[in-house]
C-alpha cells in the first residue's frame, strides 16, 4: 500500500487527541476527551447541541488551544497554535457554515492564504490548473471561475473540498457537512467521502442525525456534557441505542400518531407574492390551505422561501399579490397584532431575534404578546402576581428549566428558551400554528418534547404549519407534506405515501406530477 | 464585554473631545486663557505679565469675546481681538482691563453657552462677534441687566424688544470695497478684477458689492467677476476660485473671510496682486498685497467701555467707516501703486467722507 | 451658456479639478484599503489635519519640503495605527472611534498651530515639475503635464492600489478579510496583522493627503483648513463601490464639477450662487443613491472579529 494519497501527500496514519481538556468562563466544554481517527476510516463525532463536539474539534484545527492533553499525529505530539499550523500538518476542515468569500471566484477562495510561486504576485493560473487537476482525482465537478455566490450549496460544499484537499489535507474534520443537502446531494456526498477514505484519508464526521452516522461511518463516538460517553463500532448500533447515549435516557423517536380529525379549513394561502430582502420575489404565488386537527409540513433545502412564508403569514412581511384566509376573515394586509386577535400563534425561526428577548426575564417573555391584557394588566398596570402566578404555571408544565422566573432569558438553554416560547403560543390555545423550525438548535430531549405538545395541538384541533429543513422531523409529525422550491410550491403529498427519494427530488425541483 | 467596548470607544472620544477642547472650550479658565494669549501675542502689547494678572481690584474693566474664527484668522477676528489689545494697552494692562475669549465658535449653541457662561461669571462687556449670535443674544441678554453685551455685524440693538444692554456694530464694508475697487481698476493691466466673497451675505456681500461699484466707476470697461465659494473656512475652494479668475483673465484679486488665505497664496504664485479686506493681510504675501481695508475697533470699543462705566448698558449702535476712521485703508508699501491710482483712491475715500460718493451707487450728482 | 464652453473655460475646468482632486485621492484610496479590509475609518479628516500641520510644520522649521511630507506620512501611520489599535484590538465600535479620532486630530492639529505658528504663514511648496515631451503638447500639456510631485503620485496611486488589490496575495487576503474573516481566520490569515496594515496604510495616505494640501498645493497652514475633505473622502469609498477605479471617478466628477460650479459664477451666468455651490454636494448625494453598487461592500464592514464566531 503507498504511502502517499492520490494528492502527493502523505497519510496521516493515525491521529490521537488524549485527555483533551477546554474550559470557557462558566463551563466545562471538553472534559478529559479521548478521540483517534485512523487512515481509511470514517470515525463518527455525535452528540446534542452543546455536547463539546465542535469545541474539540476547533482545537485540532488550532482554532482554540486546549487547556489539558495533548494531540498526537502519527504518535509525534503537535501544538497548533492557529489553523496555519494544523494545515501544515495535514487537516483541513468543511465548516458547518461554509468559510467561503462569496465576492471571490472559486479560484481566488482557493488561493486565499496560500504561498504563491510568484512572491508576492498572485498565480491564480497554477492554481486552476492544480483545481482542475484535482476535481478529476476525486470527482468533484466546479467551474474555477465562477464567483461563489453564483453556486448552489452544493456546489459550494465541493469548493470547500477541494480547498482542504489543495492544502494537502490527509485528515478532514465534516462538520454537519450534510445539514443544507437534499438527500440526493448527501447520497453524492456520500460517495465522494467513501471514495476518499479508500484512497486512504482519515474523515471525521460530525452529525447529529442518527440515520447518516449509521449509513456512513466505521466507529462512532458520543459526547454528552463535555465528556466521552462511549466509542463503538458503527455496525451492528442502531439508532435507539446511539440516542439513548446521547441523550442519557430512552428517547421515543417513532410518534404514535391516531388518524386525523379534519375540521374546516382554518388557513388559506390564495397565489401569494411577497419580495425577498434583495427586492426580487422570494415567494411567486404560494397557495397551501390547513385545516383543523391537522399538521401541514412545509419541506424544502434553506433559502427557498421558507423564511419569507413564514413572516408573510406572521403580517410581518408584507405581501405584494394574493390573499390569506385565517379564520374566514381576510388579512392579507394585516398587522401582526391582527393575526394574534384572529386567533393565530407564531413561532418564528429565529427565536432569539424575533421570537423573545434574550435580556428580559423568563416572566417578561412569557407575557410579551398579552402584557397588555388580563390577567397579566389592569388598567394599564400590571398585575405582578398573576404574571408570576400564569408563568409558573407554564413553566412547570411545559418542564422549561429556569433558575429562577426572574432569570435573564439568555441563561437559559435553546431548548428551554424554545419551550418558553412554545409555552407562551400554546397557552393562547391557537385555532393556527405557524411553526417555524421549531426544533432548530434544540437537543432531542427537548425537540421530543416539543414534537409530542406539537401532536398534542393537533389533537386538540389547531390547524398547524409546521416548516422545517430537517425532513426527519416533517416526516415524522405531518399529515400531508408539501414541498417548496425557489419560491413555488413543487407539490403536495401525503404523507403516508411519501417517500424520501420522492421529497428529495422535490426539493431539488424537479416538480411532481400528481398531488 | 459589550458595554467595557462602549465605554472604551467613549473614553476615545472624551480624549479627543479634551484635546480639542482647547480650541472651541466653552469659557472655562478665563485667567489662565489671558495670560496664555498676551505670552503669544506679545507683539502689540508691551506689558510684561508677570504672573496671573492682578487680583480683582475695584476698577479693572472685564471683557469676554466669543467668536466663530479664530484670532489669528487675517481677517474678522482678528481685527476685533487686536482691537481689545489695543485698548487695553491703553487703559494699563491686565490690570486694568482684563480680556477672555472663546474662537472657533462655528456652532451656534456652543457660542450662546459660553455667552451665558461669561455674563454668569460677571464680565463687564461680553461680545457676541458674529451676526449669526443675534438671536441667541436677545433671548440671554434680559437675563444679566448688570451686563452690557455687543454683538455685530448689524445695527439692531434690540431696543424694539425692550433690551436695553446690547450695544450694536457694524462696518461699512462697502465704503472700504469701493476704494479698493477704484485702486484695482486703476491697476489692472487687463482689465479684468476678479472677487471671491465666502457666503452671499451680510459684511462680505457689502464689500464685494462695494468693490464692483468702485472698480465700474474707476473704468466703466473693466470686467468684474464675482464667485462665493458657500464657506468661511474652505481655503481649498477659495485657493480653486482665485485659480479660476486668473484663468478667466483676472490680474487684481480680493476677496473676504478666513479662507482668503488660499486664495493669496494663488495670487503670489501666479504673480497677480491682492487687494484685503478686515485686516491687513500684507505679511501673508509682502509682494503680492497692494492694499488692504483694515477694521478698526479701538473707537467702538472704547466708547462702549466708556458708556458701560458711566452706566449706560446698550441701545447705541455704532459703524465703521472712513470718517470714524474705523475704517483704515494701509498701503502695503512693498508693492508699488502707481501714482494716478492712488490719488484715484484717494479722492474717493475723500468723496465718501464727505458724502458725494455712495459706495454702492457711485457718485451724486 | 454659450460663453461657457469655450476652450480656455474647459481647459482651467480641468486643471483646476485635477488639482482639487488630489487631496481626495490620497485620502479616499488609503480608505479604499481600510475599508476593503472591513475596518470603517472616519477619522480620516483628523489625521489630514495633522498631516497638514506636520508637513507644513516640519517642512517649514527644516527647509526641507521631503522631510515634511516624510514627517506628515508619519504623524498619519500613528494616527493609522491608535485607529487600529482601538479597532482591531480592543474591538471599539468603529464609527464612534472614527469621530474620536476626527476630533483628536482636529484638536491637536489646532493646538500645536496656536503654540507653534501663532498665526497663518505661507511656504514655497512643491515647484510644478513639467514633464518632458508630454508637457510640450499644444494646450492640454500645461494642464496635465505641469503639476507638482505630489499631484502625479495621487494619479499613479490609482493603477497601484488597483493593483495590489486584484492582483497580488496581500489584495486577495485584504478582500477576503472584508468579507468573511472567518473563512479568511481558518485559512491561516492572520486577520487583526492584515487589517492592523490596511489602517496604517490608510493612515499615512491621509497624513499625505493633508500635506499634499500644506506643502503641494495651497502651502499654508490654517486650522481646520480641511473643511470636511475628510468625509467626503470617505463618501467617495462607497461612491467608487470600493474600487480604486470607482473613487478615481467619484473624485474627478466631485472636483469637476466643483471647479465649474466656479467658472459659472466667475462667468456671471445668472445662477444664484448658493445653488452653485451646492452643486457639486448634490450630484455626489444624487450619485451616491443611485450608482452605488452595495453588493459589493465588504460584508464584515465595521463589524469586529472575533474567532470562532459564525
Amino acid at each position: 500500500m503507498s504511502n502517499l494519497l492520490p494528492t502527493g501527500q502523505p497519510r496521516i496514519e493515525e491521529m490521537q487527541m488524549l485527555g483533551i481538556v477546554k474550559r470557557f468562563p462558566g463551563v466545562l466544554a471538553n472534559d478529559h476527551v479521548d478521540f483517534d481517527v485512523k487512515a481509511g476510516e470514517i470515525h463518527a463525532l455525535l452528540g446534542e447541541n452543546g455536547a463539546g463536539k465542535s469545541t474539540l474539534m476547533r482545537q485540532l484545527y488550532g482554532l482554540y488551544r486546549p487547556d489539558e492533553g495533548k494531540i498526537l499525529i502519527n504518535g509525534v505530539e503537535h501544538v497548533f497554535r492557529s489553523p496555519q499550523d494544523a494545515i501544515n500538518a495535514g487537516i483541513g476542515m468543511i465548516h458547518q457554515h461554509f468559510m467561503l468569500v462569496p465576492s471571490l471566484t472559486v479560484v481566488e477562495n482557493v488561493a486565499l492564504g496560500l504561498k504563491s510561486s510568484r512572491g508576492p504576485l498572485l498565480d491564480l493560473e497554477r492554481v486552476e490548473k492544480r483545481i482542475l487537476t484535482l476535481a478529476e482525482q476525486y470527482r468533484l465537478k466546479i467551474d474555477p471561475h465562477a464567483y461563489v455566490w453564483q453556486l448552489a450549496v452544493g456546489e459550494q460544499q465541493r469548493v470547500e473540498i477541494l480547498k482542504a484537499l489543495y492544502r494537502g489535507a490527509a485528515l478532514l474534520i465534516l462538520d454537519e457537512p450534510t445539514a443544507v443537502l437534499t438527500p440526493q446531494e448527501v447520497d453524492d456526498l456520500f460517495l465522494t467521502f467513501r471514495q476518499m477514505v479508500t484512497d486512504g484519508h482519515a474523515l471525521i464526521f460530525i452529525s447529529h442525525k442518527l440515520h447518516e452516522v449509521l449509513d456512513i461511518s466505521h466507529r462512532v463516538t458520543v459526547l454528552r456534557d463535555g465528556a466521552t460517553v462511549g466509542t463503538r463500532p458503527t455496525a451492528g448500533a442502531t439508532k435507539a441505542e446511539l440516542a439513548q447515549m446521547m441523550v442519557g435516557r430512552p428517547v421515543i423517536l417513532q410518534y404514535d400518531r391516531p388518524a386525523p380529525k379534519l375540521g374546516k379549513s382554518r388557513l388559506k394561502v390564495n397565489d401569494i407574492y411577497v419580495a425577498g430582502d434583495r427586492g426580487s420575489d422570494a415567494l411567486r404565488g404560494v397557495s397551501l390551505e390547513v385545516h383543523a386537527g391537522e399538521i401541514l409540513g412545509l419541506a424544502g433545502v434553506s433559502g427557498n422561501g421558507q423564511r419569507e412564508l413564514a413572516e408573510a403569514l406572521a403580517g410581518l412581511r408584507p405581501i405584494r399579490q394574493g390573499s390569506v384566509v385565517l379564520n374566514g376573515r381576510d388579512v392579507t394586509h394585516d398587522s401582526p397584532l391582527a393575526h394574534i386577535d384572529a386567533g393565530q400563534s407564531y413561532i418564528p425561526e429565529e427565536r432569539m431575534r424575533e421570537g423573545a428577548i434574550k435580556d428580559f426575564s423568563v416572566a417578561d417573555n412569557f407575557i410579551l404578546e398579552d402584557h397588555g391584557k388580563r390577567p397579566y394588566s389592569r388598567a394599564t398596570f400590571f398585575d405582578f402576581k398573576a404574571i408570576a402566578e400564569q408563568t409558573r404555571k407554564a413553566v412547570e408544565a411545559y418542564s422549561v428549566k429556569t433558575p429562577s422566573l426572574d432569570t435573564p432569558l439568555k441563561n437559559l438553554s435553546g431548548g428551554n428558551i424554545q419551550k418558553l416560547i412554545l409555552a407562551r403560543e400554546l397557552s393562547r390555545q391557537p385555532s393556527v400554528l405557524i411553526a417555524a423550525q421549531p426544533t432548530r438548535g434544540v437537543d432531542i430531549g427537548a425537540s421530543e418534547y416539543i414534537h409530542q405538545r406539537l401532536l398534542q395541538q393537533r389533537q386538540a384541533g389547531t390547524a398547524t404549519l409546521l416548516i422545517s429543513e430537517d425532513l426527519d422531523e416533517i416526516l415524522a409529525l405531518s399529515d400531508r407534506i408539501a414541498v417548496i422550491y425557489e419560491g413555488k410550491i413543487v407539490g403536495v403529498v401525503n404523507a403516508n405515501e411519501a417517500s424520501v427519494e420522492q421529497l428529495g427530488l422535490m426539493m431539488a425541483g424537479v416538480a411532481e406530477t400528481h398531488a | 464585554m459589550k458595554s467595557v467596548l462602549f465605554r472604551l470607544s467613549l473614553l476615545v472620544v472624551l480624549a479627543a473631545v479634551l484635546v480639542s477642547g482647547c480650541a472651541p472650550a466653552a469659557a472655562e479658565p478665563v485667567t489662565v486663557e489671558v495670560t496664555r494669549v498676551v505670552e503669544v501675542e506679545a507683539a502689540p502689547v508691551e506689558v510684561v505679565v508677570t504672573a496671573t494678572p492682578a487680583p480683582v481690584e475695584e476698577e479693572i474693566f472685564r471683557v469676554a469675546i466669543v467668536m466663530p474664527s479664530s484670532i489669528t484668522d487675517m481677517a474678522f477676528s482678528q481685527s476685533m481681538y487686536e482691537g481689545l489689545l489695543k485698548v487695553q494697552a491703553e487703559m494699563g494692562g491686565p490690570e486694568k482691563m482684563e480680556i477672555a475669549y472663546s474662537e472657533g465658535m462655528f456652532k451656534v449653541p456652543d457660542a450662546a453657552a459660553a455667552i451665558r457662561d461669561y455674563a454668569s461669571q460677571g464680565y463687564n462687556l461680553v461680545i457676541a462677534h458674529g451676526s449669526q449670535y443675534g438671536t441667541s443674544l436677545a433671548q440671554i441678554a434680559p437675563d444679566f441687566p448688570e451686563t452690557a453685551f455687543a454683538w455685530g455685524t448689524s445695527l439692531d440693538t434690540f431696543q424694539a424688544q425692550g433690551i436695553t444692554n446690547v450695544f450694536a456694530y457694524q462696518a461699512e464694508a462697502q465704503e472700504g470695497g469701493y476704494v479698493l475697487g477704484t485702486l484695482a481698476a486703476n491697476m489692472s493691466a487687463s482689465g479684468v478684477l476678479g472677487v471671491s466673497g465666502p457666503v452671499e451675505a451680510g459684511d462680505a456681500k457689502l464689500f464685494v458689492d462695494g468693490f464692483k461699484t468702485g472698480a465700474m466707476i474707476a473704468k466703466p470697461e473693466a470686467k468684474v467677476n464675482i464667485s462665493y465659494t458657500g464657506s468661511f473656512s474652505d481655503v481649498s475652494l477659495m485657493a480653486a476660485a482665485a485659480e479660476t479668475h486668473i484663468a478667466a483673465g483676472a490680474d487684481m484679486l480680493t476677496g473676504s473671510s478666513q479662507s482668503v488665505v488660499g486664495a493669496i497664496g494663488v495670487a503670489k504664485e501666479k504673480g497677480a496682486k491682492w487687494f484685503g479686506a478686515q485686516w491687513d493681510q500684507t505679511n501673508l504675501a509682502p509682494d503680492t498685497v497692494a492694499a488692504s481695508m483694515v477694521y478698526d475697533w479701538t473707537g467702538v470699543i472704547k466708547d462702549m467701555i466708556t458708556s458701560v462705566k458711566a452706566g449706560v448698558m446698550g441701545g447705541k449702535a455704532y459703524t465703521l467707516t472712513f470718517k470714524n476712521k474705523g475704517l483704515v485703508i494701509a498701503y502695503n508699501p512693498g508693492v508699488e501703486i502707481p501714482a494716478d491710482a492712488k490719488t484715484a483712491a484717494e479722492a474717493a475715500i475723500q468723496g465718501i467722507m464727505d458724502g458725494t460718493i455712495a459706495p454702492l451707487s457711485g457718485p451724486k450728482q | 451658456m454659450g460663453d461657457l464652453f469655450t476652450l480656455p473655460v474647459l481647459l482651467g475646468i480641468l486643471y483646476s479639478g485635477i488639482r482639487l482632486a488630489t487631496p481626495y485621492l490620497y485620502a479616499a484610496i488609503g480608505e479604499t484599503f481600510v475599508q476593503n479590509s472591513g475596518i470603517f475609518n472616519l477619522g480620516v479628516e483628523g489625521i489630514m489635519l495633522m498631516g497638514a500641520y506636520v508637513g507644513f510644520f516640519v517642512g517649514m522649521t527644516t527647509g526641507s519640503l521631503w522631510l515634511g511630507l516624510l514627517g506628515a506620512a508619519l504623524v498619519g501611520l500613528l494616527m493609522g495605527l491608535l485607529m487600529a489599535v482601538v479597532s482591531v484590538t480592543f474591538k471599539a465600535e468603529q464609527g464612534i472611534s472614527g469621530i474620536g479620532l476626527h476630533l483628536f486630530g482636529m484638536g491637536l492639529s489646532s493646538l500645536l498651530f496656536k503654540k507653534t505658528l501663532g498665526g497663518v504663514e505661507s511656504i514655497s511648496g512643491f515647484q510644478p515639475i513639467k514633464i518632458p515631451l508630454l508637457g510640450d503638447i499644444p494646450l492640454l500639456g500645461d494642464v496635465l503635464f505641469n503639476h507638482n510631485l505630489l499631484v502625479y503620485v495621487a494619479f499613479l496611486l490609482v493603477p497601484i492600489a488597483a493593483f495590489v488589490l486584484y492582483k497580488t496575495t496581500f489584495g486577495l487576503k485584504v478582500r477576503s478579510v472584508g468579507q468573511n474573516p472567518q473563512a479568511a481566520d481558518s485559512l491561516g490569515i492572520n486577520v487583526a496583522q492584515i487589517r492592523y496594515t490596511t489602517v496604517c496604510i490608510g493612515g499615512t495616505l491621509a497624513g499625505i493627503a493633508g500635506a499634499s494640501l500644506s506643502i503641494a498645493l495651497i502651502n499654508l497652514f490654517q486650522e481646520n483648513m480641511t473643511n470636511g475633505m475628510g468625509f467626503i473622502a470617505v463618501a467617495l469609498v462607497y461612491f467608487g463601490s470600493w474600487r480604486p477605479g470607482g473613487v478615481l471617478v467619484g473624485a474627478l466628477i466631485f472636483s469637476f464639477v466643483n471647479a465649474l460650479q466656479l467658472w459659472i459664477q466667475v462667468k456671471g451666468i445668472n445662477l444664484p450662487s448658493d445653488l452653485a455651490v451646492m452643486m457639486p454636494y448634490v450630484l455626489t448625494i444624487l450619485a451616491l443613491a443611485f450608482a452605488v453598487r452595495r453588493a459589493r461592500q465588504p460584508a464584515a464592514l465595521s463589524k469586529p472579529f472575533e474567532r470562532g464566531e459564525n
